[in-house]
């Protein structure tokens, strides 16, 4: 069984075909990147398989369920996180506070145990304590720790999207999309990045879908790649063979360099 | 002037537009919708508990639960019914939706009850005065409203600070779509929002009705009171709200002492000043959404 | 595609509204052999719908002329129309009685601004009204020929009211709740001429809006003004708060009322049982009385032609406003028309049934200055403190 299949994903706005019959499939706990030039169809891709998009066509199985058709929040429950492009988090929340609302999932006490906790050795105490612990982890490995109670609305663009990467690490997620990671950082932050998404591979044995325009850490650091141009695929394989494609370099990697 | 007797008045009147201020910004927090409907849904959960004390003659602590469960239930099937089903809509389109049940709730409750005033009560006797400090007599009914108003904002303290629920409505108010990201289900808190909302406004509308008459229009009045004191507390801090009511109440009750004939107004006046000054209401936090 | 329906629904409706509104020929006559057609407006449903009995009281009377062989050989038929107290609905559903159903007269019709609306239309179309169901001086001055009032002025009721004050309840040091509009200023007024008289003044004249729903600091002002007595020109749930109040901050004056509060089981209920004790004008007689033949004739009649109804206050006032039509319509004759009812009605002399003695001339159409006092008793129940009593001050009449 496969642990992460597209099968002919297509969706129209507009009679504009978006996304035209991408199929591509995910092994566990490998990087599987999405290349192609702005307005290609990438996002889209990703909005569909978290549930804000509905497809026309197509199917999106993991673990052998179908997501299409599912609200965000159960796809969420599935196990499937993600980053923004443009950054969604809580502005009005420390960074603490956003990386806690990612064990939001995993709280399992209700209204009145959570409201009130009954002693050190309540399992509502007990809960809490493994979250932060969980959180406390998450903070250390991005190195957050000098932001942790600031606002996450007054933090600089690059931190900010290290904390919504925190937060969505902190869902313990199977399944993880990053849209853009590295866009707006510097040099130096781009390459504590692509060690952070390598470990993350590692330590968390997560799967990885990675949006991307920094090309050499694309490269670098995928399993496979996917190319698409104005929603159609062009070529799916490794970094040797995406990059030798003639389509990608003239539609793509010929227009960067 | 009689200073400690306006106080206590003002403090009296301005919790309870501070408590049904609460209704609003509840509703207000997680969909930034302003409910129109507010006032006359706790107008017909009022009206609820008049019939069940009347005509089934029940003992009020009675009629009060099944009040509450009932005003949960309407909230619920109002957002489920009237506000769920429009696809993609806009904040106006909301707005509209909600006068729309305002309307379609002051019509049923003049059809089933009819429009003349009706007598409703709580079970303290209001003419019962204390004179704690020569000069300042407190009644019941005062004591009863900012008892009840207190304990209802310990309540709600608590529940948005420590319960999931609660932090998923914050989450919600403050990043609809990270909410759904992160397994929060946002229509579920949207449902419970209103039900809850509605609890409160239904409690506030008692008080209301006991200190006036009941009647299909009694909550009008005062939900534009509630919506100012809201909005002068920043619409979105609940603190803020409660301290927004409370000067509400104590404005009028010191200038309307001076000039009667202002007292309608003053407090319009005074909120308008102050968005003039501090556009988003005295209380309320600097965030920024969306980057 | 809805919108576009919507739309052209609206030009077919408001087509209609229009031509509907265009009489192409005379107005039907609004009697014949057999029937007079008499007409009211009042409001059924919405915010005023309490006072809509007025115009099922009048339903009763008719009901009672009829059974008792009508008129000179003709029956009345009546009509009631729902204006919601909107006077763009009072102007709407008049306009229908008198072009469509060809109606001879109105009586009673509940509010001034509702009445407003369609007097001049009315005596453009020289329709007979009788008996307003409110008191405007609008509706007497300039004299209207076809506009006969009988609810006492509410200048002449403050003064009376200001009157039995001072001189019975001996009071030294009154106070005035009064509602800011020309109701309440019209009982400010009169009050305080009387109490010019006597070289009294208001010791606290205090405004409210009929909305308001906290009166804390109007009735602190009340208390601190170490008034006695407070006379109320407000409404009924106006009332209802300065009463509740007050027994909240410990004030208890001796509450005097204007008579639209005279609906004692109304305000008994509605203040839970505050309003015992309180003085209140009244422009017709006890309802619940025995000594007076009219009212305990009608009320026996409603039991068994109206069992639906309470027999109270306004109910009552929709006989008591229609009455002197059908005494004027006797005696009118058989040979019936506007002319000769006008004339009859020039002629009412002291008429007197249910409420005080009403005449009207060819020069003034304000039938009556007199109110009564009464009492509100325990469980709303009446009680009659001074009978019809004039006001000396008057000057409608000037």
């Amino acid at each position: 069984m496969d642990h992460f299949k597209v099968e002919n994903l297509s969706i129209s706005f507009g009679g504009l075909k978006a996304v035209n019959d991408i199929s591509f499939s995910v092994e566990k706990n490998t990087i599987f990147s999405i290349i192609g030039p702005n307005g290609s169809g990438k996002t889209t891709i990703f909005n569909m398989i978290s549930g804000i998009y509905q497809p026309n066509h197509g199917s999106i199985v993991f673990n052998g369920e179908n997501l299409v058709g599912l609200t965000p929040d159960r796809i969420a429950r599935r196990g499937v996180a993600r980053t923004f492009q443009n950054i969604e988090l809580f502005g009005n929340a420390s960074v603490m506070d956003n990386l806690m609302l990612g064990r939001h999932l995993h709280m399992k006490t209700g209204i009145f145990k959570g409201a009130f906790m009954w002693g050190r050795g309540s399992s509502a105490a007990r809960e809490e304590i493994a979250n932060r612990e969980l959180v406390e982890g998450i903070i250390d490995f991005l190195d957050l720790q000098s932001v942790r109670n600031t606002f996450v609305g007054s933090l600089p663009y690059g931190k900010r999207k290290l904390v919504e990467l925190g937060r969505a690490l902190a869902l313990e997620p199977q399944v993880l999309l990053l849209d853009e990671p590295s866009a707006g950082m510097n040099t130096e932050e781009k390459e504590d990045l692509n060690i952070w998404i390598k470990d993350i591979q590692a330590d968390y044995k997560v799967t990885i879908l990675l949006i991307e325009h920094d090309m050499k850490m694309i490269m670098g650091i995928s399993d496979r790649i996917l190319a698409v141009n104005q929603g159609q695929k062009i070529v799916e394989g490794t970094a040797a063979v995406v990059q030798s494609h003639p389509e990608v370099i003239k539609a793509y990697l010929g227009e960067e360099s | 002037m009689p200073f400690g007797q306006l106080f206590v008045e003002g403090l009296a009147i301005g919790a309870c537009y501070g408590l049904f201020a609460t209704a609003v910004v509840i509703i207000y927090k997680t969909s930034e919708v302003v409910n129109f409907a507010q006032g006359e849904m706790a107008m017909f959960s009022t009206f609820v508990a008049f019939h069940i004390l009347n005509f089934y003659g029940y003992p009020f602590w009675m009629a009060f639960l099944i009040t509450m469960l009932f005003s949960i239930a309407m909230g619920v099937l109002i957002e489920f019914l009237f506000l769920r089903p429009a696809k993609h809509p806009t904040i106006l389109g909301m707005i509209v939706i909600t006068l729309g049940a305002e309307m379609f709730l002051m019509g049923l409750a003049s059809w089933k009850w009819g429009a003349e005033q009706q007598f409703f009560a709580l079970p303290i006797n209001p003419s019962v005065t204390y004179e704690p400090i020569k000069g300042m007599i407190i009644n019941n009914w005062s004591i009863a409203v900012l008892s009840v108003s207190s304990l209802i904002m310990l309540i709600l303290f608590v529940f948005f600070k420590y319960t999931r629920l609660g932090t998923a409505m914050r989450a919600t108010q403050q990043n609809k779509n990270a909410a759904k990201i992160m397994g929060i289900r946002t229509e579920r808190v949207f449902s419970f929002a209103w039900g809850f909302s509605s609890l409160i406004g239904a409690i506030a509308g008692m008080f209301f009705a006991s200190r006036a008459t009941l009647d299909p229009a009694f909550m009008m009045e005062p939900f534009l009171r509630a919506f100012a004191a809201a909005v002068l507390g920043g619409l979105m801090s609940i603190p803020g709200v409660i301290i927004g009511g409370g000067l509400m109440g104590l404005i009028e009750n010191y200038f309307g002492y001076i000039w009667p004939e202002w007292k309608p107004i003053v407090a319009f006046i005074v909120i308008v000043l102050v968005l003039c000054i501090k556009p988003s209401g005295l209380f309320a936090k600097h965030y920024v959404k969306k980057v | 595609m809805d919108k576009k329906k919507l739309f052209v629904a609206m030009v077919v409706l408001a087509a209609t509204v229009a031509w509907s509104g265009v009489s192409l020929a005379a107005n039907p006559p609004g009697f014949d052999d057999n029937e007079i057609r008499i007409g009211q407006w009042g409001p059924q449903t919405g915010p005023a719908a309490p006072w809509g009995s007025v115009a099922r009281g009048s339903k009763l009377l008719f009901d009672i002329v009829n059974e008792e062989g009508g008129i000179n050989g003709r029956k009345i038929k009546y009509f009631i129309r729902d204006d919601m107290y909107n006077p763009a609905q009072t102007s709407a559903v008049v306009k229908e009685l008198v072009e469509r159903q060809g109606v001879f007269a109105f009586v009673g019709g509940v509010g001034s601004a509702t009445g407003m609306a369609v007097k001049d239309y009315l005596a453009q179309n020289k329709i007979v009204w009788v008996g307003p169901s409110a008191a405007d001086d609008n509706f007497i001055k300039p004299l209207n020929p076809y506009l006969f009032a009988v609810y006492p002025l509410y200048k002449d009721e403050a003064s009376i009211l200001a009157k039995y004050i001072v001189e019975n309840l001996k009071s030294k040091k009154i106070a005035i709740l009064y509602q800011n509009d020309a109701y309440g200023k019209d009982g400010l007024d009169g009050a305080k001429d009387r109490l010019a008289t006597y070289r009294m003044q208001f010791v606290a004249e205090i405004s409210v809006e009929p909305t308001e729903k906290d009166l804390g600091s109007q009735i602190l002002r009340l208390k601190n003004s170490g008034a006695d007595t407070v006379l109320m020109y407000v409404g009924p749930t106006t009332a209802a708060i300065a009463l509740k109040t007050s027994a909240n901050v410990g004030f208890k004056p001796q509450w005097v009322s204007s008579d639209t509060l005279s609906d004692y089981p109304l305000m008994f209920k509605i203040t839970g049982g505050l309003w015992e004790g309180v003085i209140t004008g009244a422009f017709g007689d006890i309802p619940t009385s025995t000594t007076n033949k009219y009212v305990v004739k009608y009320r026996e009649a409603a039991k068994r032609l109206a069992p639906q109804e309470r027999w109270g206050t306004f109910y009552m006032a929709g006989l008591l406003f229609a009455d002197p039509i059908v005494d004027a319509l006797k005696k009118a004759g058989r040979n019936l028309s506007t002319e000769s009812l006008l004339k009859a009605l020039n002629s009412v002399k002291g008429h007197q049934t249910l409420g005080p003695p009403v005449t009207w001339s060819e020069k003034q159409h304000q039938g009556t200055d007199s109110v009564m006092i009464q009492k509100c008793g325990p469980n709303g129940s009446y009680i009659e403190l001074q009978g019809w009593t004039k006001n000396d001050l008057a000057t409608w009449n000037k």
